[in-house]
């Protein structure tokens, strides 16, 4: 590898800050990405993760602080650095009309040559036609492509901003084998996205984001035991909410007539025993999206105190 | 050639093709109907008023000279070529800037000057070719025809017509460059050059207004009667060096501001 790294950290940001006039982006972002780890960037949309990642690459130019890649400055060095570097956009949209083979050819030579097999290997696992032009293609085949081009070149650092959006349950579990083999590899990959179980599948860690600030970093490990999930449990005659208000882990009770919702956090075993006392028809647990309860779950308990955006 | 040069060239295949048939069209057939137009052009010399003739820099229409200048070099030659130069132009930064299309052509490694002079490059040479096609052409058809016009000053009006499109492109990818935005460039670089032609026309028929023209691209041009006289290198340099210093100031505030916002 071409890269000069100092230590260990492939990702550093002291105080890093972007104001877009008066509105903020990100501000006084302390993070640290070590290198060979996959972490995942979490928040809700809006939180501040493009604009950070915008800030790595060097599309955007920071307010204040400053961040360093691979042990080298984004702006100065921005020709060494992209050539280590495998960018995937939050929003991809793609420059020109002509097949994806081609665009991808445009990528290889740019890089200084890249085996085509190493692209027509990614495209054959992603299952994406390479002979058809991009413009026609879904949103879920031109994530493939941007995917492609942003492995095709063995990278040291992998950006990828919501990765998955678009591709089927199929080719999510594609993306992260593919992850996984990066990380065998020695590659580091910084990831961003606003639903916690594509991370958790993946990462080592996670940093939160929240209203442009770090809300965490912690251990995938320690998430688990906090995950949060909601319960919807329907039965054959009308409950009351005090009965399952009391009950350990679970809050936000809600009944309309025989329909009980709820957010259970930690052990589901409770609100189970209680149920069983009636006639349950149907019972729906879905793991919540971070931006509803997950973050707002960490915002409170930080005690910050307003009310988190959306809720 | 870098692949960025190659891939600005390949997105641009149907504009640069459009623009080279619509140019090539144009000269093509006013300068073939001279012979026909002779007795024409003489009502037409006879029914324009002076006032207009003179805006329009036409001396007389009869004269191989007159007509070329009347016809490919006064206003519709260079409209064209402007145009075409504007148009090519927004497409390097602030066109897939505003559609988002530039993020993977930044990933390219490259540094961002490196970026905007790879762009700026890839289209200088696409417009210098549609530029040259005017002059090429009446070179080729006018011996032909019956216009007695010098090889060499024909040459010397096209290559006026060449650093025309370069005083346009460089204020075009200027402003592109530095703001990022289509609209931007195509409005101010479009409104500068209607302006500063109809400021031309002014000059020349305002009462102490001379002075005016040298405030237009228009006149270093064409001004000077290339068709006549020949070669005006200083003319000339002048539209080139306003077309670098628009190119130059694009580069160095591309290299400085936040891109994609």
């Amino acid at each position: 590898m071409l890269w000069h790294m100092t230590d260990d950290i492939a990702v550093r940001t002291e105080d890093l800050t972007k104001f877009y006039g008066p509105r903020r982006g990100i501000e006084g972002l302390d993070l640290e990405v070590r290198a060979g780890e996959v972490m995942g960037f979490l928040g809700p949309n809006g939180a501040g993760k493009t604009t950070t990642i915008r800030l790595l690459l060097d599309f955007l130019r920071p307010t204040r602080g400053h961040a360093t890649v691979l042990g080298l400055d984004p702006r100065r060095d921005k020709a060494a650095l992209h050539r280590n570097i495998g960018y995937l956009p939050g929003e991809l949209a793609f420059p020109g009309r002509e097949k994806a083979a081609d665009l991808l050819r445009f990528f290889a030579d740019s890089r200084g040559g890249v085996a085509w097999q190493t692209v027509t290997d990614l495209a054959e696992r992603l299952e994406l036609d390479l002979s058809r032009p991009i413009h026609t293609l879904s949103k879920g085949n031109k994530q493939k492509v941007g995917l492609v081009q942003a492995f095709m070149h063995s990278p040291a650092l992998l950006i990828l901003d919501e990765p998955t959006s678009g591709l089927d349950p199929l080719m999510q579990q594609e993306f992260l084998a593919l992850v996984r083999e990066a990380r065998a590899n020695g590659q580091t990959v910084f990831m961003s996205s606003h639903v916690l179980a594509e991370v958790q599948q993946t990462a080592d860690r996670v940093a939160i984001v929240r209203d442009g600030r770090l809300a965490a970093v912690e251990r995938v490990e320690s998430l688990g035991r906090r995950a949060v999930r909601t319960v919807e449990i329907h039965f054959d005659g009308p409950v009351e909410a005090a009965e399952f208000a009391v009950l350990p882990g679970v809050s936000d009770v809600t009944v309309s007539g025989p329909v009980l919702r709820c957010t259970v956090d930690g052990r589901l075993d409770p609100l189970i025993k209680a149920a069983a006392r009636h006639e349950v028809v149907d019972l729906l647990s879905t793991e919540p999206d971070l931006e509803e309860t997950f973050l707002s779950f960490y915002y409170h308990s930080e005690g910050a105190g307003d009310v988190p955006a959306g809720a | 050639m870098s692949p960025l040069v190659r891939k600005t060239w390949r997105d641009d295949r149907r504009a640069i093709i459009g623009w080279a048939l619509g140019i090539a069209a144009f000269t093509i057939i006013y300068t073939s109907f001279y012979a026909g137009f002779q007795g024409a052009a003489q009502l037409k010399d006879d029914a324009l008023p002076e006032g207009m003739k003179d805006f329009l820099s036409i001396q007389d229409m009869t004269s191989g000279a007159g007509y070329l200048q009347a016809t490919v070099y006064s206003l519709v030659g260079p409209l064209l070529v402007v145009m075409a130069a504007v148009i090519l132009t927004v497409r390097t930064i602030p066109r897939p800037e505003e559609d988002g299309g530039i993020e993977l052509l930044m990933v390219n490694p490259l540094s961002r000057r490196a970026f905007a002079a790879q762009r700026l490059t890839a289209t200088f040479v696409t417009v210098t070719a549609l530029a040259a096609i005017p002059g090429l052409l009446v070179l080729t058809i006018a011996p032909g025809v019956g216009i007695d016009v010098p090889a060499a000053n024909i040459i010397s009006a096209s290559a006026g017509l060449v650093a025309l499109a370069w005083c346009f492109l460089g204020i075009a990818f200027g402003i592109g460059a530095a703001t990022g935005r289509r609209g931007i460039a195509l409005g101010v670089t479009g409104a500068l050059a209607v302006g500063t032609y109809i400021l031309r026309g002014v000059s020349g028929i305002v009462d102490g207004g001379a002075w005016l023209r040298w405030l237009s691209p228009f006149h270093y041009f064409i001004g000077t009667d290339p068709l006549h006289t020949g070669w005006h290198p200083a003319h000339l340099l002048a539209l080139a060096a306003a077309g670098a210093v628009g190119a130059v100031a694009g580069v160095v505030v591309f290299d400085r501001r936040d891109v994609g916002v």
